[in-house]
């Protein structure tokens, strides 16, 4: 069992506040960009899904083209160490409130890649998932269904909590940084801020920080634009 | 160019032993020395230009690499794969071999490409650096003497999937028959020291496996 993390909440003022998250939370299940990074062989089944013959726009998910503007990362089928790299940039860019959906038994376990030295195995380690959709691979039904579930979690997150999954990645960052480091070295680092985004969203908790932060402080550097150059 | 002049050209080489497997297919076994030589006058003297790949194989039993350098004709519309044999060397003398860089610019690719996965050192490459694998901090991993899946057990951590509702069905007589962990443990080599207790282990499995078969129908 996970313990609680508490976090310090910020004093609500306003009686209403209560029926304006329970709106807001309707509106972001109503409407969801999805961004499919498409690692394996699942994304075979994401055309079907989301043109004509089981149309996704009916749910309200409409593919986004660059993490930025994306609700959704889905990622379908094996990750390979070097592609998982690029999956937690690309996620770790995304705005928040943002959801993981896994798509394919790879992300579950390896799948039929379980052997392999080269594929990450367990995707929940390196960053919280929302809906892992199982299957070799799933059909359009299933992606629906599980996309469907999402919807649902995020509309009862209030009641059940299953909707707030990118919240962890906030608050156990020391635990998902820690894994990110044993694959890719301990010289690992994103540009992205994630303790500075903690602070930022409210989010920071007793196991945001740890020994793997302060690895990570030794080493950071800080953010500069890069030189734009043709080699 | 028939048979008996591509013979001729390819008899100028000592110790090489031709098969005509096909019209579009001739293998060549040379000795390393031999080779650049060989390849050298197939593509000066039968017009075979195009060396589409070069493939490595690892006989740990002989402790040899196979090279086989695969190189096509648009002419004669023939391939010409020649094989060799170079020594395995060993971890503190990896195996080398002498480029063809010089002959094939393609090499570059699949030298750089050989050197990654196999630990093969190509002496006059230009690039014999990291390719692919930039993750990768291990043994060459196409190794035979690379066992993945130790690798694997001693990195990686797994799902436990155990729901109520298939244990319900394992109650009742149905659920998986092998389970993944079953068949994940009885690879498991990282704490059994000999080959022969994880074939034990496996047949352990396979057996099982039937059983549950067996009892089905």
């Amino acid at each position: 069992m996970k313990k609680e993390l508490k976090i310090k909440q910020k004093e609500r003022t306003n009686p209403l506040a209560h029926v304006f998250d329970d709106f807001i939370r309707f509106c972001q299940s109503k409407s969801l960009f999805m961004l499919h990074y498409c690692t394996g062989c699942g994304a075979i089944e994401l055309p079907p899904a989301m043109t004509s013959r089981f149309d996704m726009e009916r749910l309200g998910i409409q593919p986004m083209v660059t993490p930025r503007q994306a609700d959704i990362l889905l990622i379908t089928g094996y990750v390979s160490i070097k592609t998982l790299k690029r999956v937690i940039l690309t996620y770790e860019q995304m705005q928040s409130p943002k959801y993981v959906i896994g798509i394919c038994s790879c992300t579950v376990n390896g799948g039929m890649y379980w052997q392999s030295y080269a594929t990450a195995k367990k995707l929940n380690e390196y960053m919280p998932v929302d809906v892992y959709i199982a299957g070799c691979m799933p059909r359009p039904e299933a992606v629906m269904a599980g996309l469907q579930r999402l919807k649902d979690n995020i509309r009862n997150d209030k009641k059940e909590h299953k909707g707030s999954a990118w919240k962890d990645y906030f608050k156990r960052y020391d635990y998902y940084l820690g894994n990110q480091q044993a694959l890719f070295g301990e010289d690992w680092q994103t540009p992205t801020d994630i303790i500075a985004e903690a602070k930022l969203y409210g989010l920071e908790t007793e196991e945001t920080y740890g020994k793997h932060t302060k690895l990570l402080e030794k080493h950071q550097t800080p953010l500069l634009p890069q030189e734009m150059r043709i080699k | 160019m028939n048979k008996v002049q591509i013979d001729e050209i390819l008899n100028k080489v000592n110790g090489i032993k031709i098969t005509h497997k096909r019209k579009t297919r001739i293998r060549v076994d040379v000795d390393a020395d031999s080779l650049p030589t060989l390849l050298e006058l197939i593509k000066g003297r039968a017009s075979y230009i195009h060396l589409s790949a070069i493939t490595c194989v690892d006989w740990i039993a002989d402790n040899q690499f196979e090279l086989v350098y695969h190189v096509w004709s648009y002419e004669e519309k023939c391939l010409i794969s020649a094989h060799t044999r170079i020594d395995r060397g060993s971890e503190k003398n990896p195996a080398k071999y002498i480029s063809v860089y010089d002959l094939f610019k393609p090499a570059d690719f699949f030298e750089r490409d050989i050197f990654e996965m196999y630990g093969v050192t190509f002496i006059g490459s230009p690039r014999m650096e990291k390719f692919i694998l930039t993750e990768w901090n291990g043994v060459p991993p196409m190794l035979k003497d690379f066992d993945a899946e130790a690798y694997v057990q001693e990195t990686f951590k797994w799902t436990d999937y155990n729901p109520d509702w298939l244990q319900e069905l394992t109650d009742q007589g149905g659920g998986i028959a092998v389970k993944p962990e079953d068949i994940r443990t009885a690879g498991n080599t990282h704490n059994m020291s000999t080959h022969r207790e994880r074939d034990k282990a496996k047949a352990a499995a396979v057996k099982a496996n039937d059983k549950m078969q067996g009892w089905k129908q």
